[in-house]
C-alpha cells in the first residue's frame, strides 16, 4: 500500500482507512454529533467516546472556488475545490471536476463519491447529485 | 462577559509614543534584486532604533519587550540588548492588547513592540502542505489533500458564498483594491504606488476566483516597531502621544478547521462582541471613528469588517462602499497607508503606525482631515479583535 495523506492526529487514521475502502466514516458522539476533522473528544458535549459511523454522502454545496494557479504538484490549474454541509452536520471541503463548475449554486445537492489520488490514495469528492426524478436515467 | 460590565480603566491607560518601520520600498526592491539585507530579527532592530528615536528615549528605558511571532523572544532581547522586566511575544494586535495590559497592571513602565519579517527572501511558504501557520490553523493545510492549499483561497471560499448570498458583483469587490491603492499612491512607504482603475482590476488575473492577483497582500520583507507607555510617562516626553481608547477581542475556535465560523457565520459573532468590548471600553462608536484600518490579507476582510464591527447593516457592505466612499475623500477613509494590499505586508503592525501617524497629523494629502480617532480591526483566523486610537 502506497503512502496516504499526512495524518494531523492519530484520529486520522481510521478516517483515512475507511476512505481507502471508499466507504467513509467519522466519529460520532453518543451525544449524536459527528466530529470533523476527528479528534479526542466531542466539542458539543466533552466525550471522549466515540463510534465510527458510515456518512450518508448526501450534502448540500456551501461555497466553492477555482484556482487559475497550481500550488500542488497533483492539482494543475484550473481545478474546482467546494465546501459541503454534510447531512450529519460537519462541513467538508473536497473538490469536484471543474467542468461542472457553471453548474453550482449555494445549496446544490451533492453526493459524495471516490476517486484516486495521483499520490496513490483514495480521497472522497462530490458530484452533483442526479436531480429529482432523474435516478433512472443516470442508473 | 457583556459589555456593560467591562472593567473601563484600561482606557486610555497606555499611549504610542515612538514608531519606526524600515524602508519598505527599499528593502522590496533588493531583495527582487537577489539581495538579502537582513533576516528577521534584523529588520527587527532597524525598526526598534528608529521607534526609540521617534519616542526620544534611549535603550535603558525599556523595560518590557514583546517580539512578533516570526522571531524568538529570547533571542531578539539578546540582539535588542534588552533585560526587560517583563515581556513576551504575540500578534501585532495582541502585542498592543499585552502592553496595555502590562502598564495597566504596573508590569513594564515603557514597552517595546519589535516585529521583524524576512518573509519573501526567506521565501516563506503561504500555501501548500508546509504553509506556515498550519502547526496552529489546521484549516491552513488540512484539506491539501483536495487541493485546496494557501490562505487565500479561504478567503475566496468565504467571499464567494458572500456574493451569492448578497448578491455582490466582482466590481463591488473590486473597489476595495482600487482604494487602497489610490491611498497607497499618496504614501512614500508604500511599494505599490501605481493607481488601478477598476477596468486595470477587471483585467488582471485570478488565482483562487473570485479572488484576483490585486485582492491578495504584497509579500515582502521588513520591520516594524511601537514604543508603548504610561500617559504620564508619554506627557514628560513631551512629545505626541497617541492613546488606546478602547480594545475588544473575541476567538471562534469552535468548527475552524472545517471553516464553520467564516462560511456559517462571517466572523460576525466575534466581531460584534470584540466591537462592543472596545466601543463601550471608549465611550464611543463606529460613527465617531475617522479612519478605519482593516487587517488585509485579502480585499474580502473589508466587507466582513465594515459589517461585524457595526459600520453598515448585514449585506450592505458594497452598498456602502459605493455610496460612502472609502478613498482618498471618501466617508469612511479605510487603510488609509494603503494596507497589505499595497502599502506593505507587515501581519498587521504597519496599520498600527499607520494609526499613529494619521493621529499625529501632517501627513499631505494622505492626511484625513480632523482625524481625533482611528479604528484598527483584525479577524485573522477567527480572532477579532479592535483596537480604538485617540489622540
Amino acid at each position: 500500500m502506497s503512502s496516504g495523506p499526512r495524518h494531523y492526529s492519530p484520529y486520522d487514521a481510521p478516517m483515512w482507512e475507511s476512505i481507502g475502502q471508499r466507504r467513509m466514516t467519522l466519529q460520532q458522539c453518543e451525544c449524536g454529533s459527528f466530529r470533523y476533522p476527528p479528534g479526542p473528544a466531542c466539542p458539543d458535549c466533552g466525550s471522549l467516546r466515540y463510534a465510527w459511523v458510515p456518512l450518508s454522502g448526501r450534502a448540500r454545496l456551501l461555497s466553492w472556488t477555482i484556482f487559475h494557479r497550481q500550488y500542488l504538484p497533483a492539482y494543475p490549474a484550473p481545478t474546482l475545490v467546494v465546501a459541503a454541509q454534510l447531512e450529519e452536520g460537519p462541513i467538508m471541503v473536497a473538490n469536484m471536476d471543474v467542468s461542472i463548475a457553471a453548474e453550482l449554486a449555494l445549496d446544490r445537492p451533492l453526493v459524495m463519491a471516490y476517486a484516486d489520488h495521483p499520490d496513490g490514495y483514495v480521497i472522497p469528492v462530490f458530484r452533483l447529485s442526479a436531480p429529482a426524478g432523474a435516478a433512472t436515467a443516470a442508473a | 462577559m457583556e459589555a456593560g460590565s467591562l472593567d473601563k480603566s484600561l482606557a486610555r491607560g497606555a499611549a504610542v509614543v515612538g514608531i519606526g518601520h524600515t524602508d519598505w520600498p527599499g528593502d522590496y526592491q533588493r531583495v527582487r534584486k537577489g539581495e538579502k539585507p537582513h533576516d528577521s530579527y534584523g529588520y527587527a532592530a532597524a525598526a526598534f532604533q528608529q521607534a526609540l528615536r521617534d519616542a526620544g528615549l534611549g535603550r535603558d528605558d525599556i523595560d518590557g519587550l514583546i517580539v512578533g511571532p516570526t522571531t524568538a523572544y529570547e533571542r531578539m532581547g539578546e540582539i535588542l540588548g534588552i533585560n526587560p522586566r517583563w515581556g513576551g511575544q504575540g500578534d501585532a494586535v495582541q502585542a498592543i492588547l499585552q502592553a496595555c495590559m502590562a502598564i495597566h497592571s504596573g508590569m513594564a513602565e515603557v514597552i517595546a513592540l519589535v516585529y521583524g519579517n524576512d518573509q519573501r527572501s526567506a521565501k516563506t511558504q503561504y500555501g501548500g502542505p508546509e504553509a506556515s501557520g498550519g502547526q496552529n490553523f489546521l484549516s491552513y493545510v488540512y484539506h491539501s489533500p483536495w487541493g485546496l492549499t494557501s490562505q487565500g483561497a479561504l478567503y475566496a471560499l468565504m467571499v464567494n458564498r458572500y456574493m451569492q448570498l448578497h448578491g455582490m458583483t466582482m466590481a463591488d469587490l473590486g473597489r476595495v483594491a482600487v482604494a487602497q491603492r489610490q491611498w497607497a499612491s499618496l504614501n512614500p512607504n508604500a511599494i505599490m504606488r501605481k493607481p488601478v482603475s477598476l477596468e486595470d482590476y477587471l483585467a488582471s488575473e485570478f488565482i483562487a476566483e473570485p479572488l484576483r492577483l490585486l485582492d491578495y497582500c504584497l509579500i515582502n520583507d521588513g520591520g516594524v516597531a511601537l514604543i508603548v507607555t504610561t500617559p504620564s510617562r508619554a506627557r514628560r516626553l513631551g512629545r505626541p502621544a497617541v492613546h488606546i481608547e478602547g480594545a475588544g477581542r473575541a476567538d471562534l475556535n469552535r468548527e475552524a478547521t472545517s471553516l464553520g465560523p467564516r462560511l456559517l457565520e462571517f466572523y460576525r459573532p466575534a466581531q460584534k462582541l470584540a466591537a462592543q468590548q472596545s466601543y463601550a471600553m471608549a465611550g464611543l462608536g463606529p460613527r465617531d471613528m475617522d479612519a478605519l484600518l482593516v487587517y488585509d490579507s485579502f480585499s474580502p476582510h473589508i466587507f466582513f469588517a465594515l459589517e461585524g464591527f457595526g459600520y453598515c447593516d448585514i449585506g450592505d457592505a458594497a452598498g456602502f462602499i459605493a455610496r460612502t466612499g472609502i478613498g482618498v475623500g471618501g466617508g469612511l477613509p479605510v487603510n488609509t497607508g494603503g494596507g497589505h494590499l499595497s502599502e506593505s505586508y507587515m501581519q498587521g503592525w504597519a496599520h498600527q503606525v499607520e494609526a499613529v501617524r494619521q493621529l499625529r497629523g501632517g501627513l499631505g494629502e494622505r492626511q484625513v482631515p480632523g482625524c481625533r480617532r482611528v479604528h484598527y480591526v483584525s479577524d485573522v483566523a477567527g480572532k477579532a479583535v479592535s483596537i480604538i486610537y485617540g489622540s
